[in-house]
Formats: C-alpha cells, structure tokens, sequence
C-alpha cells in the first residue's frame, strides 16, 4: 500500500484518483440507463387512444373520431376512411378547435351539408347534428359515459405508473450531474474554487422545482424535461470544465430556459391562442432582425450579436422560435388555402439575414427546417426536390464566390494536411476525440479546452476527451431521440399546428447536432454551430429550451 | 394525422442521414484513432513537439536504454551502448522512423482505443523491455569500424533479436551536425537492417540451390565442368577461374557462378521467381509492428545471360538484410520460419501467436544446412568460427557505377544450445571476407555471453 501511495502525493491523491476510476464506468451506465428508460415508454405507451367523438352511420355502424383534426375521405391516409366512390379522396377535415366541433368542405365533388345546409367554409357542428357528405348521412355524437369512464380510470393509473419511472429517471438523472460535478472539483483543485459546487447545487434545487411545479400542472409524460435537465447538466459539466468564469453565467440562462419553457408551453396549450401568439412571436423576430441588421457585431467573423451593455445575445437564435411557428398550420387551414407565401416570406427574411450577417452554419440549419416545414406543409415531393436543387445550386455559388465560406471547405476533408492552419480545430478535435477513448480521461483533465470554441463550435471533441465516446454518442442519441419522439407524437397529435412545430424544432436540433458533431470531426465542412443543450452560450440555452416547448406540445 | 405522419418521413430521412454520417465518423475513429492520438500536437504526450510520457525502456539483461520522464529523454550511459542501439531506440527528434521512440511509440504511451489517454495515475509509467542485448550491439558496432552496413543476430526458435545494429550511427544523448557532414552519415536516420534493401550476390545461390534441390532429379549426384565462363547468346557468364569438376555442393562452397547460372537456365524464371518469393522476396516483415523493407524480384522479363546472373544474384534483385536472416533461420529451423521479434516476454504476441511459417520442405533445409555447413568448414576456416558450428554462405555483390562490391554474410550456428542465425552485410565492404570477420567476432562474443549466463 505504501507502495501504491507512494505514487501519489498523498493518501488523497489516491482517493481521487480511484474516484475517477469508477464513475468513467459508473456514469456512462447511468447515462445509459436514463436515455434506455426515456425510449421504452415510446414503444409501450402509444397504443392508447382517447376517442373524442363518434360519427354514426345511417345503418348504425359507427366511426370513432380520435383526433382534434381528422382528415375525412376516401384516401388511405384520411384518418376517417370513408371508401365509397362518391366520397372524395380529401373531402372534408372534422376539427374540434376552441372546445367546438367544425366541418370544412376541402372542394369536394359531392359537398358538405350540416343538417341540410350547405357548408362551404369552416362551420360549426354541434353534437347532434347530421353532417351530409355528397349524400352520406352520418351523425355527430359524443362518446358514451360508460366507456369514458373506463378509460380515465385507465389513465389514472397509467399516469401514476409514469409518475413513479420519472422520478426515478429524475434521480438517476440528479445522481449522474452529482458524480460530474465532483469529479470537476477534483480534477480542478478542491476548496479553491466554490463557484462549481455552488452552480451545481442551485441548478439541481431549480430542476427539483422545475419538475415539482411541472409534476403538479400536468399528467402528460415527463421524458422531454427530463431529458433537457440531462443535457443542461452536461452543458454545466462542459463549461465548469473548459470556460469556468462563464459558469453562472450558463447557469442562468438554463434557469431562464427553464421558465420559458414553462410559459412557452402554457401558452401554446390552448390552440387558439397558439394560432395568435404566432403572429406575435413573428413581428418579435422581423424586429430581431431589423436590429442585428442594423446595431448588430462581429465575432469570430459573423455579425451575429447585439449587445445591449448590460447583455449581449445573439438574435438569430431567438428567430429560430418564431421560425418555427410561422410554418405551423391547422389541417383545414393546411389543405384549404395550400397557400405558403407567409412563410415563405418569412423564410427569405431570415435568410436575406443570415446572408448579411454572414452566418452560413445558422443560414444551413434554417434552411434543412424550411424543407422539413415546407413540406409538412405541402406533402409536394416536386417542390421539394425543386427547393433543394436550388439550395444546392446556390449554396455552389456561395461557396464559390464568398472567399470566407470557400476558406472553410477548402480544407474539408484534408484537416490533416492543414494541422496548424485551417484545419485546426478540427484536428485539435479528432486528437481530443482519440485521447479520451471509450471512457474518457475523467472530467475537467482534457487540454481541447485550450483551443478557441472548445465548448461551443467543438463541444463534441470535449465531450470525447473529457467524458468518453461512449458518453458523447449517448448525448448524441438524446438529441435524435428528441426528433424521433417530434415523429412518434405526430401520429397521435391533437393538431397539426403542433405536429409541423414540433417536427420544425426537431429539424433545428437534429440539423444542429448534425452541422456541429460531423464538422468538428471533418465528415462535414466546420461550421460553427452550436450543439443544442450543449454548447456553452446563454441564447442558445434559452432557445433550445423554447423548441423543447414547441415539441412538447405535439404530445398526447 | 396520418397525413401528416407521412410526410414527417423526410425528417426519418435526415435521422438516417446523421446516422451514417456518424457510422463514418466511427469507423474512421476506430481506424484511425492510433495515429490521432499520437499527433504532435497532442498534448497528452508531447510538449514541444517532444514525447512528454514517463517510462523506461530495457534491454534483454535489464540495462536502462532510454529513459523517459516527462520532460526529457534520457539514453544510456555509455556513449557506445547508446550509439550502437540508436536505431533501436530512435533520437530526440524522432527522425529514426523505425525506432522505438516512433515506430512503439503506442508501447511508451500506454495508449489503447478503450482507455484512450487515461492512466489511473498522474506518474504512471509504461516499462518496455526488448530483446535486443545492448553489450552485444556495442561489439557489433564496433566490429563495423565506422563502415557503413548492418549487422542482426537472432534467435531462430524464439524470434528474439539479440543484435540489431545500423552503421553510421550517432549519440543520440548528443546529436551531431547530420547536415552538416552529408558523406559521413549518409542515410544515417535509416536502420539499414530493417530499411535497406542490397544486391544479393553469392548469397542468393541458396535460393537457387533450395529450388534446384525440389526441382532437378538427382541434383546432388550430378557435376559440372566449370570452364570459368559460358557463353549465353551474345553475353557470358564468368566466373573468378576455372573451377572444373564441381557438384552442387562443391559449387555452393566455391561459389561457382557459371554453375549457378546453368542451374537457373534449367530451372527456368517461374520457378526461380516462385521459389525466391517463399524465401521472403517481394515480402516485407513486421517486427512488433515495425514494418521492414522488402527485398525485390522480378524474373518477368529475364532470359539468357539475364536469367543466368539472377541465379547468382547478380540482376536486378535485392534482398532486405532482416527478411534474409530469417530465411536463414529458416533453413536452421528445418524450413520454419519464426517470425524476428524486438519485444521481450509480449503479451500481445501471446493473442496473436502465429506457429512458424512453413518456407521449405524439411529435407530441403537439411540437405542445405550440410551444405553450408560444408561452406565453413571448406571454404571460411573453422578456426575463425571455432565451436560455433557455423552454417553460412558468403556474399560479393557487385554494384556497379565503379563502386566496390557490398559483402554479404549469412547464415546461423547449428547448436541446440545457441540457436542463433544472423546476416551481416558491409557496404562496399570489397571481399565478403571483410563480413566473415565480423560475423565471427560477434558470433564468437554472442557465444561468450551466453557462456557467462547472461541469459540470450
Ligand atoms: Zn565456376
């Protein structure tokens, strides 16, 4: 043993040095475990179907009505199929919007009647009420007592059963952020410096609050929140590591993000007010923009930042939100008008932006959201494969005569040869990638802190080096699970408002992640986007937290 | 919302995307991550451009080779050891590529795809012993009298280098100007046992031996009538005189050409060519993960004269001194070959044990070992090799350009007790005579050591 201890400084030296030994194991398990518990309830819990109204047909037969909008027709992919030949493929959308039943004929051959009356716009069905397609009668009732009664003694339970697995999850998630923080100390030098106990322990007291208050508004599943205090905690983890003097800083913009979050998702709730504040969140961002255009700064070669004196942010982030929702669309209002000129409008707003300030990775992430919006939107494989032959045609003309954006493809894929030059960072990060091997050499012992953007533009090389490959992808797998889980709550979604923001934000993260992760380690060109949750940086916290809303809300 | 569902296929799409671009990113880590981790610019391991790790790096009887702390490198005490094992161990600036200090620079640093650069311990330092023996290099290298060549010694049934030595060398503790004297280190960074590939010569008589052995009847029992030259065409074949009425054993220990051309003629260029590349041509070895050079052959296009000089290894082939002494080992070994080693006691070897590769057919290697043995006692002078019982063949290649003739010296003792082969191979060393001194006082001084106990 003195042999042994000898090798340290001292008998502590020893402990610490066991400390990391163990939780180089321990963490990735319990990483693990969290994103395994997170993914189950996807496949369990999606059988369950609330029916909100019935549809009865002359001959008795009657048709469930499982959605807010449900999409009435002869197609395969209505969600009331009706297969007559006199039915059209779309012919009507049955919305329950606002706490009332709707009709809207989508120009049927055969037309619309409620109790007799034609209906060409949107109009009212109350229960009772006969709806007429092209001659099929059929009767609009609400679900029997008996039946709904069963059903929320089922939920009752099932949602206590969730109840229990969160908060397990939740200390799973809580002991993991516990172990990194400690192993920080220690690798930083304990007693020294208190900054990195004291940031950990108001971020765990606001998570506990955050999920208490969230726990007691509402039953739905709790995997998102849990999730984004999982990332939020590694961001800590990364900036307590690599940028120290940032660190309240990124504590109070995960406790800011937490807060919209709430706020943002209490307001969208409701699908009228969501319909309204969207407009709102638009004019925001158009004077967002308005103002990096004109009092906007340089860093790092893009002009991508205000600074109000008392706090600088980057505006372009905030838009992302707003971005999102100006592509949301209700199913009738969807297949009715197919009319995407705001958007569009909207959409070359930003981008006109983004091409200003010069901010390509950003412009990139925008633009794969507005093919994933646009054709939620749409379903038109045509137009799609005309936008993005386009992008693609002008993104060649970017890069071919923008001297800046030629310099980062230049060294693309040759790094190595470029080391020391235009290949830096990316070397920097494979090196980083390779030195922390499956496990990582412990938190807070990298060097790629050394490099500029270590925590921002290279956070996956940090990742690596401090906390492991293992550790990286399962961080890499949380942010795709987000898009899955956008894709999962589609099928089931109340409207299509929060199906296309959801799948939008999703866009974001996945197209982020992807721009981020893939450049540092040259399979892509580097960008210099931030991975969301992650990367250190106060405005991108608070957005990420804004699109986990907005993902939120697509869930049943 | 089905309709919806369907189209959020474009976001799958995107998934998938992402997803293999991150299988991409895997594979490449997991090809690539050695050399990544190993960039100079890492600071896990290096500082200034320097390996900065802690170890200590043995011979075979425990004496300290190089001596890493950290923040220096240190090489043996004496100036002779260090510079007579600088090939093995490499220099400072790391511009001895098949040194231990680049080539197993994995070995010092510990690294490993799972643990990365982790190491439980601040001061962890990584131990390597190797198999050469330092005292022995020292003999060797003065042996060569600042002659520019390479001398390896190995143990045929273990695999254990015991000698490994490149002339010029330098102290490496104390760097010379290299550029400055280009003359006098020429090509001084390459470890011209491993790197280096030579004109054959005489040397290359064994191949063509072994293939005439397997492949004309009744070979041993048929002479010749060496008139000292044969006309092939409009070209000849000569030899120094007259040798008269040889067999394949006389002519193997006089090194008759124009019998060795004959014999190839008969043999003719495929067979030759095949027989040459399971002898180790065209083939390069890798020594603990240090790849050699490959010594070339190419029979394509030879015919007449051409074919005639390959035979006695005057023609466009070369032979790497390393895969040489393995052949020879070869022949020692009854036509097995075990693969040369600069590890000791590896545990990685261990996993990838790989038994003796088969190179000849047992009686071939036997009916050769007499040979060479008959070389020895006929030709090279017992005396010189008193005890050893020695099996060789000597070696002049001419190399043309009016340069004098490289000596080559191969071969291997034929004792239970000091399995040794070894190759020497002296630059314009004039006789193969000056390669047979050589061999003998370092043969003789490997024979000591191993009678003093130090364990070879
Ligand atoms: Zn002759």
């Amino acid at each position: 043993m003195d042999a042994v201890i000898s090798l340290f400084d001292t008998g502590v030296d020893l402990v610490f040095s066991l400390y990391t030994f163990i939780i180089r194991w321990l963490m990735p398990l319990l990483a693990f475990a969290v994103l395994l518990r997170s993914i189950l309830p996807l496949w369990q819990d999606r059988k369950h179907k609330k029916t909100w109204a019935f549809l009865y047909l002359v001959n008795g037969d009657r048709i469930p009505v499982n959605n807010w909008e449900n999409l009435i027709g002869r197609s395969k992919l209505a969600d009331i199929v009706i297969n007559l030949p006199f039915i059209s493929r779309n012919h009507a959308v049955l919305t329950f919007h606002d706490r009332h039943w709707q009709i809207t004929d989508l120009g049927s051959k055969g037309g619309v009647l409620v109790n007799g009356e034609k209906a060409d716009k949107k109009t009212a069905v109350n229960f009772g009420d006969t709806i007429t397609l092209a001659g099929l009668d059929m009767t609009l009732l609400p679900p029997d007592d008996e039946r709904e009664a069963v059903e929320n003694n089922d939920e009752e339970n099932s949602y206590s059963f969730s109840h229990a697995t969160s908060s397990i999850t939740f200390l799973l998630v809580i002991v993991f952020q516990v172990l990194g923080a400690l192993q920080i100390c220690i690798s930083r030098g304990t007693g020294k410096n208190a900054a990195v106990p004291a940031a950990f322990l108001v971020f765990i007291l606001a998570e506990c609050i955050h999920y208490v208050l969230m726990r007691r508004r509402s039953k739905k599943s709790f995997v998102l929140e849990l999730l984004g205090y999982f990332l939020c905690g590694f961001s800590l983890l990364i900036v307590a590591s690599a940028a120290p003097g940032a660190l309240y800083k990124q504590l109070a913009a995960i406790i800011a993000g937490m807060v919209v979050y709430t706020i943002l998702e209490a307001v969208i709730a409701d699908l009228g007010r969501a319909q309204k504040i969207k407009y709102v969140f638009m004019a925001v961002a158009a004077v967002l923009m308005l103002l990096n255009l004109t009092i906007g700064e340089t860093y790092f070669g893009s002009k991508n930042w205000i600074n109000l004196g008392f706090i600088t942010f980057q505006p372009m982030e905030l838009v992302k939100v707003a971005f999102v929702l100006a592509g949301t669309a209700t199913l009738d209002r969807l297949l009715t008008t197919r009319n995407m000129t705001a958007f569009i409008a909207f959409a070359g707003a930003c981008f006109v932006t983004l091409a200003l300030i010069r901010d390509f990775g950003t412009a990139v992430v925008f633009f794969g959201a507005f093919v994933v919006i646009s054709f939620m939107y749409s379903g038109d494989i045509r137009t799609l494969f005309f936008v993005v032959s386009a992008a693609a045609f002008g993104g060649f003309a970017a890069v071919s005569f923008m001297p800046y954006i030629a310099a980062r493809f230049a060294a693309w894929g040759n790094v190595w040869q470029y080391a020391d030059t235009s290949g830096y960072q990316q070397t920097r990060t494979m090196i980083a990638a390779a030195s922390g091997g499956l496990l990582g050499v412990g938190g807070g012992k990298g060097n790629l802190y050394r490099v500029a953007a270590a925590d921002t533009d290279l956070v996956f090389g940090l990742l690596c080096e401090e906390w492991g490959l293992v550790l990286a992808l399962i961080v890499v797998a949380v942010i795709v699970f987000f898009t899955v889980h956008a894709v999962f709550s589609t099928k089931n979604c109340r409207s299509s408002f929060y199906a296309i923001a959801a799948c939008g934000s999703a866009a974001i993260f996945l197209l982020q992640t992807t721009l981020n992760v893939l450049g540092s380690v040259d399979i892509l060109p580097l960008t210099g986007v931030t991975v969301p949750f992650i990367s250190n940086g106060g405005t991108s916290m608070i957005t990420s937290w804004g699109l986990l809303a907005l993902i939120k809300s697509a869930e049943w | 919302m089905k309709l919806l569902s369907t189209r959020t296929a474009v976001l799958m799409l995107l998934i998938v995307l992402f997803v293999l671009g991150l299988a991409a990113f895997n594979i490449r880590y997991f090809n690539s991550a050695f050399a990544w981790a190993h960039s100079h610019a890492n600071r896990h391991y290096y500082k200034n451009g320097m390996l900065s790790v802690r170890g200590t790096v043995y011979d075979r009887n425990g004496d300290v080779l190089l001596m890493l702390d950290g923040e220096s490198i240190e090489f043996n005490a004496e100036k002779d050891v260090r510079t007579a094992v600088m090939h093995v161990t490499g220099d400072r600036e790391g511009s001895v590529s098949t040194g231990v200090l680049s080539a197993l620079k994995g070995r010092l640093t510990g690294w490993n795809l799972f643990s990365g650069a982790y190491s439980f311990h601040k001061k962890s330092r990584s131990e390597l012993t190797l198999t050469i023996d330092s005292g022995l290099c020292r003999a060797a290298y003065r042996e060569m009298k600042g002659r520019k060549g390479a001398v390896g010694i190995y143990n045929y049934e273990t695999g254990e280098i015991i000698c490994l030595i490149s002339s010029p060398s330098f102290d490496p503790q104390n760097p010379p100007d290299v550029e400055g004297n280009p003359e006098k280190y020429e090509g001084v960074y390459l470890n011209r046992f491993l790197s280096s590939a030579y004109t054959p010569g005489s040397i290359f008589k064994l191949v063509t031996a072994a293939a005439a052995l397997e492949n004309i009847p009744d070979i041993e029992n048929k002479h010749y009538l060496c008139e000292g030259r044969i006309a092939i065409g409009p070209d000849s074949i000569t030899c120094l005189k007259a040798h008269g009425r040889v067999s394949l054993q006389e002519a193997l220990a006089v090194s008759c050409n124009t019998f060795f051309a004959g014999t190839a003629l008969e043999l003719g260029a495929e067979t030759l060519q095949k027989y040459a590349e399971a002898c180790g041509f065209n083939n390069s070895l890798e020594v603990d993960g240090i790849r050699t050079a490959a010594g070339k052959i190419n029979l394509k296009n030879a015919v007449g004269a051409d074919l005639g000089w390959a035979g006695a290894g005057q023609y466009t082939t070369t032979a790497n001194p390393l895969n040489f002494m393995a052949f020879m080992g070869a022949i020692a070994g009854g036509g097995e070959m075990v693969r040369p080693r600069l590890i000791a006691d590896d545990s990685s070897s261990f996993f990838d044990f790989k038994p003796g590769k088969k190179v000849l057919k047992r009686e071939t290697a036997d009916k050769l070992k007499a040979m060479m043995r008959n070389n020895t006692i006929t030709s090279y002078g017992e005396e010189k090799f008193k005890d050893l019982e020695l099996c060789a063949k000597s070696g002049t290649a001419e190399v043309g350009g009016g340069k004098e003739p490289h000596a080559w010296f191969a071969g291997f003792l034929d004792r239970k007790d000091c399995p040794l082969a070894f190759a020497v191979i002296i630059e314009n060393g004039i006789t193969s005579r000056a390669a047979a001194d050589v061999a003998a006082r370092v043969l003789q001084e490997a024979a000591k050591a191993l009678k003093q106990g130090r364990n070879l």
